[in-house]
């Protein structure tokens, strides 16, 4: 290969990319976008999960039910236990309320954002939200993913991967919409009648089936028995839905109250749950982002 | 933090794992006084590995033009700005800190995090001594040094103490018991970009298709085979030779990387002072800027320079380097006898013989018998 075969074909392959611009990084919001006005939040040590009479099964955070809820503040902090960990707490609180219908229940959860960050490129990162449940004994299970033996259970929102539900998976041209490529010999497989497992041989990552690599449909459920276990689920009893407007995060999240092979939360019971918030525009992923301390006991009426 | 020896450091150092040294090492020598940057290894690595959706952008093997080159742009600059100065002591022992020994207590390893823009450029700077058009004449003249450059051919290294495995949280990333190869497991990467990060040489790269990390894999499937990864066997410059090293005190004589590193002294690691103990060894380009050099290389560059001064009067050497580029298995032993340099592999069986001096045979320019006249073509 000679030095201007090699720039030409780097030219073509990756310069596009620069003359693109921010395609995927931050987006400025709608006003409203169909969430409603916030009713006044205060702090709260304990949740209190009401009954109401509705459908729970699809997220919906401007329905009528969250107006007579109260609505609480918890406090964040940078995750403190385990490197690398933020610098600074990016995500101080989380307003959080809760209802059930005897079937499911519903988290009504907003936060500070001040960009909305949905990954793809590379070095972008996405803003998220977890919620855990202990899946055992809530007194004796570490807030902090868990323990061997001790697991938790975890719903875990991306933008990213809400957008991947709407909007499918980005494929190479929605993240870089000017780069060009020669070819892909994995798409000279198809046209010569390559089966599809053939094809994701080219993708280490599909070919492992993992599901990073694949459409996502919105949340991930995992399981985790400490730092470096969890592991993401297969199916999904889950469902969740956010909208970014002026530098909020309003989501819900949904889900059974019996999940086989999960966390079960009974009605009229006391248990737990737990959040974490990420600001992929901060960078942070995985292990840097900002977590509750001790589990916010949760009232189910 | 557990504390493990470092011998290119001459110290131990921190590391979050216990030591813990593979059967074998695999490790690639290059020598830098004959690459021409013809981009083969590039192109061969690409053509195998990274074809497919979300590798448009990477080169596992890259091949950058020092001192102004770098993919991504300036990462070595800019880790060696963040380390700040760090010093070598009289007999060659590190004094300063590694990556990981100057991480903030936050982080893991002391890092830089590249833009998607610095990934863009990976030919920059090469052969880039024309100011612009061809009558803007050579801006070198400009530079306010001698001129000087050498290309630089870059693996992952395939570290004794990897940053990108120290900084996985998820354990992803894991280093191969039987050849020391470090690999992302492509199953249980969840794309943090903590190895990105982490790695100084930037041997670890993001797949937005897969979003998930991928890095070189030390062409494991051929190595298990015997044979030296894709870069190594399609170098035109036959610059290179890949094999397995031993740690200093168990090195062995007839083994080619063990002898080119360890008895001869002629290649040494690159940046060696970011603490990982990288198992990618340069002969350094002895017409390069010593000062540079020693910024790369490390203290034993002066040796290493006289070493291959010393080269005409070693035929057991020279033997070596003649075999390099000559076969595609794995040399495990290496003899010179009698002008006829031999590797064989790890059984013993000779895998192939060259002449240490070729034959030199003159012809006349003129053949009567097919009536033609001859070229000077090899
Ligand atoms: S060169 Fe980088 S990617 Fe390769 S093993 Fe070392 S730290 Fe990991
Ligand atoms: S060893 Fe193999 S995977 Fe690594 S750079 Fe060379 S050709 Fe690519
Ligand atoms: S193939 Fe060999 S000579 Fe050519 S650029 Fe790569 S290392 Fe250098």
């Amino acid at each position: 290969m000679t030095k201007a075969t090699l720039r030409t074909w780097t030219a073509t392959l990756l310069c596009a990319t620069a003359a693109s611009g921010a395609a995927c990084k931050s987006r400025k919001s709608k006003p409203g976008d169909g969430v409603a006005a916030e009713p006044p939040a205060t702090p709260i040590s304990a949740l209190e999960v009401r009954a109401v009479t509705a459908d729970l099964t699809a997220p919906d955070a401007a329905a009528a039910y969250w107006k007579n809820v109260p609505r609480g503040l918890v406090t964040l902090m940078a995750q403190p236990m385990v490197t690398p960990r933020p610098e600074t707490t990016t995500t101080e609180q989380i307003t959080v309320a809760a209802v059930h219908n005897a079937t499911h229940i519903a988290f009504r959860l907003s936060w500070k954002d001040d960009e909305r960050s949905e990954a793809g490129r590379l070095g972008e990162f996405s803003d998220a939200v977890a919620i855990q449940f202990p899946m055992r004994e809530l007194a004796r299970t570490p807030v902090m993913m868990g323990a061997p033996e001790l697991p938790v259970h975890i719903f875990h929102w991306r933008a990213q991967y809400q957008r991947d539900k709407e909007q499918g998976k980005p494929t190479m041209l929605t993240l870089y919409p000017n780069m060009s490529v020669d070819m892909y010999p994995m798409e000279f497989k198809e046209a010569a009648g390559g089966t599809v497992e053939q094809q994701e041989g080219f993708s280490p990552g599909r070919a492992e089936g993992n599901p990073q690599a694949y459409q996502k449909s919105g949340i991930d459920e995992i399981i985790a028995e400490g730092f470096s276990t969890s592991a993401v689920q297969a199916g999904h009893s889950g469902s969740a839905h956010g909208v970014w407007a002026n530098g909020t995060w309003t989501l819900v999240l949904t889900r059974p109250l019996a999940i086989d092979g999960g966390s079960v939360i009974a009605v009229g019971s006391e248990t737990g749950v737990a959040f974490a918030v990420w600001q992929g525009g901060k960078a942070e992923v995985g292990s840097r982002k900002s977590v509750m301390m001790s589990w916010l006991p949760t009232r189910v009426l | 933090m557990s504390k493990v020896k470092n011998w290119h450091l001459g110290r131990e150092i921190e590391y979050p794992y216990d030591d813990h040294r593979p059967k074998r090492q695999w490790a690639i020598v290059f020598d830098l006084n004959k690459c021409i940057a013809c981009q083969t290894c590039t192109l061969a690595c690409k053509t195998t590995w990274t074809s497919g959706k979300g590798q448009e952008y990477m080169f596992w093997n890259n091949v950058e033009t020092k001192p102004w080159g770098g993919y991504p742009l300036a990462w070595d600059l800019r880790i060696l700005e963040k380390l700040g100065r760090q010093d070598w002591g009289a007999k060659g022992e590190y004094l300063g800190k590694t990556l990981i020994e100057a991480a903030p207590p936050n982080e893991r390893v002391l890092h830089f995090f590249p833009t998607d823009e610095d990934w863009m450029y990976p030919n920059v700077g090469e052969d880039d001594c024309a100011g612009g058009t061809v009558d803007g004449g050579m801006h070198l003249d400009a530079l306010p040094h001698d001129r000087w450059f050498f290309y630089l051919p870059r693996t992952c290294a395939h570290c004794t103490y990897p940053a990108c495995l120290a900084a996985c949280p998820r354990k992803a990333i894991y280093k191969r018991e039987e050849d020391g190869i470090v690999l992302i497991d492509q199953a249980r990467c969840k794309g943090y970009g903590e190895c990105v990060r982490a790695c100084p040489y930037k041997k670890s790269m993001y797949n937005p298709y897969t979003r998930i990390s991928e890095k070189c894999i030390g062409c494991y499937p051929a190595v298990e085979q015997g044979i030296q990864p894709q870069c190594v066997v399609n170098c035109i410059g036959k610059i290179r030779v890949m094999g397995f090293i031993s740690p200093p005190g168990q090195s062995r004589r007839d083994n080619p990387v063990d002898y080119l590193v360890h008895e001869k002294g002629l290649a040494l690691p690159y940046y060696p002072q970011l603490g990982l103990e990288p198992n990618i060894y340069y002969i350094p380009p002895i017409h390069a800027d010593r000062d540079y050099l020693k910024q790369m290389f490390g203290p034993r560059v002066e040796d290493a320079i006289k070493a291959y001064r010393e080269l005409p009067d070693d035929p057991r050497a020279q033997g070596l380097l003649c075999l390099i580029g000559s076969t595609d298995r794995i040399i495990h032993k290496f003899d010179v006898k009698q002008g006829t340099a031999f590797g064989y592999d790890e059984q013993g069986a000779e895998l192939v013989r060259v002449p240490v001096t070729e034959t030199v045979i003159e012809r006349a320019a003129f053949d009567s018998k097919l009536g033609a006249a001859r070229h000077n073509t090899p």
